[in-house]
């Protein structure tokens, strides 16, 4: 093979957020000293790099290129503070050098399509979905993708349980020098890099770059003042010119896409695995970079902290605990020949010392403390765009949360301030930008948790508390860039998103639904759309469930939409609708409880909603109601358990009294022949109340009558209907059921005799006791 | 008469005769060889070391282990927690054997266990002749590792009283004894240590003080619960066995396989394919009791069978097993086989047909 003219630049093999690596890359540049640095990454990035390295730059800081032709797409180039290739780009700046990303654009990244390897499923980018691809996140900052499987393959046969184990041993914590630190990382890399998936990616990647170095040295530069920061695969490949520069051809052609730098965060780098990105414990190699690479510090810091940590918690343990854990590191890491203690005999030693065996806390509280939670800041000359300037504008007004870690607060909604929060949260929500979500209306520790609760919607407009969890994550900072397609501001683009979804609602209930959405994230205009597509809507809706959950919103807004001072137009314009949407409702109510079990199933929450907005709304005709479903309650045509509904919601509403109840009941339980007809009255009665059964006697001699009246093969069939309708009592309600039992039958008469009789037996086995204990005695006095 | 178990140190002393030979590292104090020689005769090695096969006696984490060998190299003492039958002694046996040259400075912790046994008692017939002196002074196990530099074993610390557990502490902190009848203080030589095990389905670790707790490094030996792993642990454990006793038969690998995915799969609650669920029994279904059943039924074979190990040997092995631990558990290894045994192939099915002719009770 041809002998390139990139032979004698100075190719340097990284891996990235390696900290020995950028450690030992830093005294090769001190002594190089070249003229020119090319670094390994988007070469449409290079305008960012003096921004990158600014001094109000703080990482872990990631590259972040999107699509700008209004298709959904993103990727990050993440840094932290000790990745070689950002130590490289900030030595170039401060010594005056120019430096150049020399990787193909982003817009031929998000060209190319993929294949994701297995180990960095999606979930573990947690948040980072949006619209992006996740593979793109991960695989980016990866070099060559080979198959985890032949890393760990690595790893067990150089005698360590994980790959991670064996490059932290191999090549973190040894003291190189540079010339044996490249030796060793190309020699790995030349053995691997032939592996895996999409070979032949990373090889076009490899001729596009020896391209750019080639470029470089025609424009003048001599290569012996070159250094090329590159990923340890590509620069193995270079460094024995096995290049194919047909390959760069079949790269995709670019598709357009913006740059822009956003914050990152440590745990975000940490769940980037694999080869390429991997770095398990940012927050450790922090440590360890700031110490100048002595991983016995980073240990000793790492054990301190937890040891506080444990007390902080209240657990026992003391300094000499933290001594013993740290010689015992340090002692493994002997036993094991490596030269400094790494984060797996970090985890043993505090397992045997302080946790006296114990794992868990270990697993809870060690790994987040390597972790770390840092987030890194961007120079503000970094033009954000609108709408990350609104968020964060907002966040600091509002004090929201800031970090990379979960944090739960409540807001009341009667401060206007923060019912202001509340709309920029709701916001958020609808604009689909992972930060905040909804926890529900009680106390955080209350059971407001177990109880799902819808964040907008109807529930949305009574509340007076609301519970959030928010946490910042780069994804945040992602969408929000990639939502400016929608709009310059949050409320534009709510507007815009909800007037899309308005266009896709087929239902009354849905454009009912898309009004509160607009009218809880104040989003006027489409609120206006919205209503009137509710009335176009309504005037051809004859389904009941939709009507019913149109009529409760509309409802809803007439007696609160004005708490939140959001409403643009007055509450009269959605008066008539509401009173129209119920009136329909009315109109198809009984033909709807007409048909079997799946096809009343919404129906039975739709009656519910009606007479919830009947007895609350001064607006709908109470009585009107009331007379439907009187009429549903003897109609011996209509689904039973709509009809045991109907009955319960009249009793409810004391419209019935305790006698005509069990009238009800009864004629409905006489029906032995037919059971489960009757069973399903009974569940769709009991589901409304059951309350019944506690308080009325004749309700529950019915139903003892009834169950004892059905025929035993009949029985069995009618069984699953009662199992259900009985499931939902709870044990209050079940243990008055079963007095009311006990009483009717005149059990406790019996169990009084049952007990008097034993309690004479008893009396009599005591005296006979009595008699062998004095017995006992007796011969125990003799034998002393 | 041949002794019917050797201890480790003897029983494996070309192996550890060729450790020391061949390691040249630089030693703890008192230690016979380097830790990593330690580790090395632990673990096993995959070459012969001086023409001497290097066998794995503990087989199981390795990363473990180096915690154990660590720890005693430490001024620390190392306690073995775990389920029983989990190798915490034989754990044990073999370090002190490797560190020391000697298992056996053992004292066994039981209920009656006294502080005479943990430091020093008298033999009171020469102690009322001659008054206090160094022939009546009766040593204990600890005190006798203390004054040569060994590493003493506690067996089952939690069983013993918490008197005792107390003067442990001071022997731990100080490494002293005092022995004010004699006016004499015996200090330490360097090299001692103290390995403890304590079984965690007793009274609890828990229930040890917080002062005794902090003397200690913790190591938790798991439950076995990689199928291969625990078939080889067992295989290897009744081979040694038989050889030992020389009685019994060799049981087909089938068998031990069945045995061992039974165990594991009654211990866990649920089949190996995720897709039954079993009633997990009370008692302990531990590693040595499957290596205990399977080297009765080589000898059941042998004495009252045809010769070799059938799935009617290995059944009636396994009633005697079951019987001790109640009728709950013997209905619960029913069900198993109802439920799975019943429907694999081969040697589960006459397990099952065995079995149940076995265990009807």
């Amino acid at each position: 093979m041809a002998k390139r003219s990139y032979a004698s630049v100075h190719l340097f093999p990284v891996r990235h957020h390696s900290p020995r690596t950028s450690f030992v890359l830093e005294r090769m540049l001190e002594r190089v000293k070249p003229a020119l640095v090319l670094v390994e990454g988007p070469e449409d990035a290079t305008p960012l790099i003096g921004a990158l390295v600014d001094p109000e730059t703080v990482p872990p800081v990631a590259i972040l290129g999107y699509r700008a032709d209004g298709k959904p797409g993103s990727a990050l180039w993440p840094f932290a503070a000790y990745s070689p290739e950002y130590v490289a780009l900030r030595w170039a700046v401060r010594n005056g050098v120019e430096a150049r990303f020399i990787d193909i654009s982003t817009g031929q990244s998000l060209a190319t399509e993929r294949p994701r390897p297995k180990k960095h499923a999606p979930d573990e980018h947690r948040g980072l979905e949006g619209d992006a691809p996740p593979e793109e996140l991960a695989s980016d900052a990866t070099p060559f993708v080979a198959d985890d499987s032949m890393f760990d393959r690595i790893a067990e046969i150089a005698g360590f349980r994980s790959f991670e184990e064996f490059w932290e041993a191999s090549f973190e914590a040894p003291d190189y020098d540079e010339s044996s630190f490249r030796a060793a990382l190309v020699g790995y890399a030349e053995l691997v890099r032939h592996e895996g998936a999409d070979v032949d990616y990373h090889r076009a990647r490899d001729a596009f770059m020896a391209k750019r170095i080639d470029e470089a040295i025609a424009a003048g530069t001599p290569p012996d003042r070159i250094v090329a920061v590159l990923g340890a695969a590509h620069a193995a490949a270079l460094a024995i010119s096995d290049v194919d520069d047909k390959l760069v051809k079949t790269l995709k052609r670019t598709v357009k896409t913006a740059t822009t730098i956003v914050p990152f965060s440590f745990p975000r780098l940490s769940e980037q695995t694999g080869y390429g990105a991997g770095n398990r414990a940012p927050q450790f190699y922090q440590r360890a970079w700031d110490a100048g690479l002595s991983f016995r510090r980073a240990a000793l810091e790492v054990l301190i902290d937890f040891s506080e940590h444990l007390r902080v918690r209240g657990f026992a343990s003391s300094l000499a605990d933290t001594i013993e854990a740290y010689r015992l590191a340090c002692m493994l890491a002997d036993l094991r020949q490596k030269s400094e203690p790494g984060l797996d005999e970090v985890r043993e030693a505090t397992v045997a010392t302080m946790c006296r065996g114990d794992a868990t806390h270990v697993d809870a509280f060690l790994w987040p403390t390597v972790i770390g939670r840092n987030v890194g800041k961007v120079a503000s000359r970094i033009g954000k765009n609108s709408l990350q300037e609104e968020f964060w504008r907002e966040v600091e007004h509002r004090r929201l949360p800031r970090t990379d870690a979960p944090e739960e607060f409540v807001l009341k909604l009667n401060d206007p301030v923060q019912i202001k929060t509340s709309i920029f949260l709701h916001r958020l929500r609808v604009a689909d930008v992972p930060y905040a979500s909804f926890l529900g209306t009680g106390t955080i520790m209350g059971r407001g948790r177990d109880f799902a609760e819808e964040p907008g919607g109807y529930s949305a407009l009574s509340r007076v508390k609301e519970a959030w969890h928010a946490q910042w994550t780069p994804a945040t900072d992602v969408s929000l860039v990639e939502r400016i397609v929608h709009g310059e501001t949050l409320g534009e683009v709510c507007e815009r998103l909800l007037a899309a979804s308005l266009r896709d609602a087929t239902t009354t209930a849905a454009a009912a639904s898309v009004l509160l959405e607009a009218v809880v994230a104040d989003a006027p205009a489409t609120a206006a759309s919205a209503l009137t597509a509710c009335d176009r809507l309504a005037s051809a809706d004859d389904d009941l469930p939709s009507l019913a959950g149109a009529c409760r919103s509309l409802s809803g807004l007439v007696s609160y939409g004005n708490s939140r001072h959001t409403l643009s137009f007055g509450v009269s314009a959605i008066e008539p609708l509401c009173v129209k949407t119920f009136e329909r409702a009315l109109l198809v109510v009984v033909d709807a409880c007409r048909g079997n079990d799946e096809a009343v199933e919404p129906v039975k929450p739709a009656l519910r909603i009606l007479h919830e907005v009947a007895m609350g709304q001064p607006l709908c005709d109470r009585g009107a109601w009331l007379a439907a479903a009187r009429r549903l309650a003897h109609d011996f045509e209509v689904h039973p358990a709509t009809a045991g509904m109907a009955a319960a919601l009249l009793y409810l509403a004391q419209e019935i009294d305790e006698e005509e109840v069990a009238v009800v009941v009864e004629q409905r339980l006489s029906d032995t022949l037919e059971p489960e007809r009757a069973a399903s009255f009974l569940a769709g009665f009991l589901e409304v109340n059951a309350l019944v059964l506690v308080r009325s006697r004749p309700v529950v001699a019915a139903l003892d009558a009834f169950l004892l009246a059905i025929e035993k093969d009949r029985f069995r069939d009618a069984l699953p209907v009662l199992r259900r309708a009985f499931a939902s009592l709870g044990a209050t309600e079940r243990r008055y059921l079963v007095e009311q039992i006990v009483r009717l039958r005149r059990l406790a008469d019996h169990a009084q005799e049952a007990a008097r009789v034993l309690n004479e037996q008893d009396a009599e086995r005591l005296r006979a006791m009595n008699e062998d204990v004095a017995r006992a005695m007796e011969e125990l006095d003799d034998l002393l | 008469m041949p002794e019917i178990r050797l201890p480790a140190e003897r029983k494996y002393e070309r192996e550890l005769r060729a450790l020391i030979d061949s390691d040249k590292g630089p030693r703890p104090p008192g230690w016979s060889m380097t830790p990593r020689a330690v580790e090395t005769y632990v673990m096993g090695a995959k070459e012969a070391i001086d023409g001497v096969d290097i066998t794995p006696k503990y087989i199981g984490d390795r990363a473990l282990v180096q915690v154990a060998i660590a720890t005693l190299a430490s001024d620390r003492a190392l306690l073995l927690t775990g389920e029983p039958g989990t190798a915490k002694s034989w754990l044990s046996e073999h370090l002190a054997a490797a560190i020391s040259g000697t298992s056996g400075l053992i004292v066994q912790g039981t209920a009656g266990t006294s502080e005479e046994q943990i430091k020093y008692g008298w033999n009171y017939a020469l102690l009322l002749a001659e008054g206090p002196t160094q022939k009546a002074l009766v040593p204990s196990p600890i005190l006798r590792a203390m004054r040569e530099g060994k590493v003493a074993r506690l067996e089952e610390v939690t069983r013993t009283s918490s008197e005792v557990q107390d003067s442990l502490i001071s022997i731990l902190s100080e490494k002293q004894i005092a022995i004010p009848e004699l006016g004499e203080i015996v200090s330490a030589e360097r090299g001692f240590s103290i390995i403890a095990t304590a079984n965690t389905r007793d009274r609890g670790v828990n229930e040890m003080s917080a002062a005794l707790k902090r003397r200690f490094n913790f190591v938790q030996i798991p439950v076995v619960d990689d199928l291969e792993q625990e078939i080889e642990i067992v295989r290897k454990r009744e081979a040694e066995l038989r050889s030992d006793y020389e009685v019994g038969v060799a049981p087909p690998d089938e068998l031990a396989r069945v045995l061992v995915t039974m165990f594991q799969e009654l211990r866990k609650g649920l089949t190996k394919d995720g897709k039954t669920k079993v009633k997990p029994p009370q008692g302990v279904l531990s590693t040595a009791e499957a290596i205990s059943v399977l080297f009765q039924s080589g000898i059941l074979a042998q004495s009252f069978g045809s010769g070799s190990v059938t799935a009617g040997d290995l059944a009636r092995a396994l009633s005697g097993a079951l019987a001790k631990e109640g009728e709950e558990d013997a209905k619960s290894v029913r069900e198993y086989l109802e439920t799975v045994a019943k429907t694999r192939p081969g040697a589960w099915k006459e397990l099952y047909g065995a079995t149940k002719a076995a265990i009807r009770s």
